[in-house]
C-alpha cells in the first residue's frame, strides 16, 4: 500500500515536470515519513551527502570535461579530415565519415550528446550542402553518435557499474565488439540509402592525402591509446584514466595551438553542470535505495519474478522489453539510476552475468536515445539539422533496426560481448 | 530580479569552475604520486568531497538554467489553466524538498560539531558537510529567480527541455536568450 502510494507520487511528480531527481527524493521522503515517522527525515541530509560523495563516480566529470576540451581544441575537425580521406570515396561518403568519426570520438568522450553536438554541427550542414536530405543527415549522425555509450569510455556504463556493484573496466571491454558490430551495420544501411538516392562520393582515394591527414590527426589518436591502453593495461584505474584524458586533451590542444581560454572556461562549466545534474540523480537514488532496501523491495521483486519463471533467457527478454519502453520516456542516466539497483538481486539470482546484463542495458538505452518523446541525442541532431523530429524518426527506423539486431545478438549470444572480457579478466 | 539572477549565476559559475579545476588537479597529482610510489593518503577522501561540492553548487546553477532532467511532454499537453496549477504545485514541491534538505542538513551540522576528516585532521567535517544546507538554500533561491522565465516558456508551450542546441553548442554561436552560461542542457548521457 505504502509502496503503491510512493510509486504513484513519483509518476505524478514526473508528469508535473518536477525534476526527476527531486521527484525521486520526495517519493523516498514520503516513504520514510509513512513508515519510520518524521524523526527519520534527518537521514535525508546524510543520504543525499553520501550519495554525492562517491569516489567511483569521479570518472564522470573527468570524461565529460575531456570531451568538452576536445571540442574546444579542433580535434574533431582533424578527425573528420582523416576519416574523410579514408572512406570518403564510398558512395554516400559523408554518411560513412559521420559513422567513422563517431567511432573515434566515442573512444575519448563518454557521452553521445557530446558526440552528436560536436560531429553534427560540422557534418550535418556539409551533408545538406552536398544534397543529402536533412532528415537523413540528422538520422545517420544521431544513431551513430549513440554508439558512444556502448564504446568505452561511457558515462552510462560507469553509472551502471556503480549501481550494480560490478567492474567499470570489464563493462568497458564488453562494449568494444558490439560497438564495432553496430558501426558496421549502420554503415551497411547508409550504403543502401546512398545507392538508392544516388548520394555523392567525396574526393577520390589518395594515399598521400590519407598520409597527411593522418599525421595531422596523430595527436588526437594518441588520446584513445593513452586512455584505453592505460585502463585496459591495468596501469591506471578508470578514474585515473579519465583524469589523464583531461590532461591529454589539454596537451593536444596546446600542440595544435588552438586552446581557446573562453571555450575552455565554458567547457569546465558545462562539465561541472552536467556532472551535477547526473550526481543529484545519483544522490536521490541513494536516498530511495536505502529506503527500498530496508523495506526489502528489490528482494521481493526478485522472488516474485523468479516464482513465475527461472529461465534466464525469458527474464532477459522481459527486461529488454521493459528497458526499451522506459527508453521512450527517460534519459539513459535516469533510467539506469532508477531501475538497476532494484533489479540487481533478480539478475544475480537468475544467474545472469552482471557485466553482460550491463552491456544489454546500455545498448538498450542507446536505442532509447533515438526514440522520442525523450530522445536527447536525436533531438540534438534534429535541432542542428533544423529538421522535424518525426520526419527524422521515419528515416531513422532502419538505423534503429540495426541497433535492435545488435541488441538481440548481444543478449542471446553472450560470447559476443563477453569474449574479450573472459580473455582479459577471467 | 534578472540582475540578481545574473549575479548568482556568475558567482555559481566561478565556484563550479574552481571546483572542477581543483578536482582535475587532485586526480592528476594523485596519479603522478602513485606512479612514483608514494600514494597520497588524502586523495580518495578529498576527491569525493570535491565531487559532492560540484554536485550541489552545480545543481543550484542547473536550477537557475532550468536544466535538470525532467519530462515535460505531459505538461505541454495540458490546457493552460491546468498547466498553471501544475507549475505552481511542482514549484512548491521542489522548494519544499530543498527546504527540508536545508533543515536536515543544518541539524546534521550541529551533530557533527568537533569532528574532523580521517586523512586531514585539521579539516572539520562541518566544513565539508556545509555544502548540504548551503547548496539547498542556493537551490531554492535559484529556483525562485528562474521561475518567471520558466513560467513564460511553459505558458507559451515552449519546451524547456527539447532545445539542447539553444545555447552555445552550435558554431553559429549563442543566440543570447538571457541564459547565463552555455550548455544549459544537463541531459547528456
Amino acid at each position: 500500500m505504502i509502496l503503491l502510494s510512493i510509486f504513484l507520487a513519483l509518476v505524478v511528480m514526473v508528469c508535473l515536470n518536477v525534476p526527476i531527481a527531486v521527484a525521486l527524493a520526495l517519493s523516498a521522503v514520503l516513504g520514510l515519513f509513512l513508515t519510520e515517522g518524521p524523526s527519520s527525515l534527518v537521514t535525508v541530509a546524510l543520504d543525499m551527502y553520501d550519495g554525492a560523495n562517491k569516489f567511483s563516480l569521479i570518472a564522470i566529470p573527468m570524461f565529460v570535461l575531456a570531451g568538452a576540451i576536445m571540442n574546444a581544441t579542433g580535434i574533431t575537425r582533424r578527425l573528420i579530415a582523416f576519416v574523410s580521406a579514408l572512406i570518403g570515396f564510398v558512395r554516400g561518403g559523408l554518411a560513412m565519415v559521420s559513422i567513422g568519426v563517431s567511432l573515434f570520438f566515442a573512444e575519448i568522450s563518454g557521452s553521445a550528446v557530446a558526440d552528436v553536438a560536436a560531429i553534427g554541427s560540422i557534418l550535418i550542414p556539409e551533408m545538406k550542402k552536398r544534397g543529402y536530405g536533412s532528415p537523413f543527415a540528422a538520422a545517420v549522425t544521431s544513431s551513430s553518435a549513440s554508439l558512444a555509450i556502448i564504446i568505452p569510455p561511457s558515462i552510462p556504463m560507469i553509472l551502471y557499474a556503480v549501481s550494480a556493484g560490478t567492474s567499470v573496466e570489464q563493462m568497458f571491454v564488453a562494449g568494444i565488439v558490439p560497438g564495432l558490430l553496430g558501426a558496421a551495420g549502420l554503415m551497411g544501411v547508409s550504403y543502401l540509402f546512398a545507392r538508392r538516392y544516388n548520394l555523392p562520393v567525396e574526393e577520390a582515394f589518395q594515399l598521400s592525402r590519407l598520409g597527411s591527414t593522418f599525421l595531422e590527426a596523430l595527436p588526437a589518436f594518441a588520446l584513445p591509446v593513452i586512455i584505453l591502453g592505460g585502463i585496459f593495461g591495468g596501469l591506471v584505474t578508470a578514474t585515473e584514466g579519465a583524469g589523464l584524458a583531461v590532461v591529454a586533451a589539454m596537451l593536444v590542444g596546446l600542440w595544435y595551438r588552438e586552446v581557446d581560454w573562453a571555450q575552455l572556461k565554458s567547457a569546465m562549466l558545462e562539465g561541472g553542470m552536467q556532472t551535477a545534474v547526473v550526481m543529484l540523480l545519483v544522490a536521490a537514488s541513494v536516498l530511495m535505495g536505502g529506503y527500498l532496501t530496508r523495506a526489502q523491495i528489490p528482494q521481493e521483486i526478485a522472488s516474485g519474478i523468479l516464482s513465475l519463471t527461472s529461465n534466464k533467457y525469458l527474464i532477459l527478454l522481459v527486461l529488454n522489453v521493459f528497458f526499451l519502453i522506459i527508453g521512450f520516456f527517460l534519459h539513459s542516466a535516469a533510467a539506469i539510476i532508477l531501475v538497476v539497483p532494484i533489479i540487481v538481486p533478480l539478475i544475480a539470482q537468475a544467474g545472469i552475468d552482471p557485466v553482460h546484463f550491463g552491456l544489454v542495458v546500455t545498448l538498450n538505452l542507446a536505442i532509447g536515445q533515438q526514440t522520442p518523446p525523450v530522445a536527447s541525442v536525436l533531438i540534438t541532431a534534429c535541432s542542428i539539422a533544423k529538421a522535424n523530429i518525426w520526419d527524422v524518426s521515419k528515416v531513422n527506423l532502419p538505423f534503429i533496426g540495426v541497433l535492435l539486431v545488435v541488441l538481440l545478438i548481444c543478449t542471446y549470444v553472450p560470447a559476443i560481448p563477453m569474449f574479450l572480457v573472459d580473455t582479459f579478466y577471467r | 530580479m534578472r540582475a540578481i539572477g545574473r549575479g548568482l549565476g556568475e558567482f555559481l559559475s566561478w565556484v563550479v569552475i574552481a571546483l572542477m579545476v581543483a578536482l582535475t588537479a587532485v586526480v592528476v597529482i594523485a596519479v603522478v604520486y602513485r606512479k612514483l610510489g608514494a600514494s597520497l593518503s588524502w586523495y580518495d577522501e578529498v576527491a569525493s568531497i570535491l565531487l559532492a561540492w560540484i554536485t550541489y553548487y552545480g545543481a543550484a546553477l542547473a536550477a537557475l538554467n532550468r536544466s535538470h532532467i525532467g519530462f515535460d511532454d505531459v505538461l505541454r499537453l495540458m490546457p493552460v489553466g491546468a498547466r498553471k496549477v501544475a507549475v505552481v504545485v511542482a514549484e512548491i514541491l521542489v522548494i519544499f524538498f530543498f527546504a527540508l534538505l536545508a533543515w536536515a542538513g543544518w541539524k546534521v551540522l550541529m551533530v557533527l560539531q568537533g569532528m574532523s576528516l580521517i586523512s586531514l585532521t585539521w579539516v572539520p567535517v562541518q566544513l565539508t558537510q556545509s555544502v548540504i544546507p548551503i547548496g539547498a538554500a542556493l537551490f531554492i533561491v535559484a529556483e525562485i529567480l528562474s521561475l518567471p522565465d520558466y513560467w513564460r516558456d511553459v505558458m507559451a508551450g515552449r519546451s524547456t527541455e527539447h532545445a539542447p542546441m539553444a545555447h552555445g553548442a552550435t558554431p553559429d554561436g549563442d543566440p543570447g536568450n538571457g541564459n547565463l552560461t552555455n550548455g544549459g542542457e544537463g541531459n547528456r548521457s
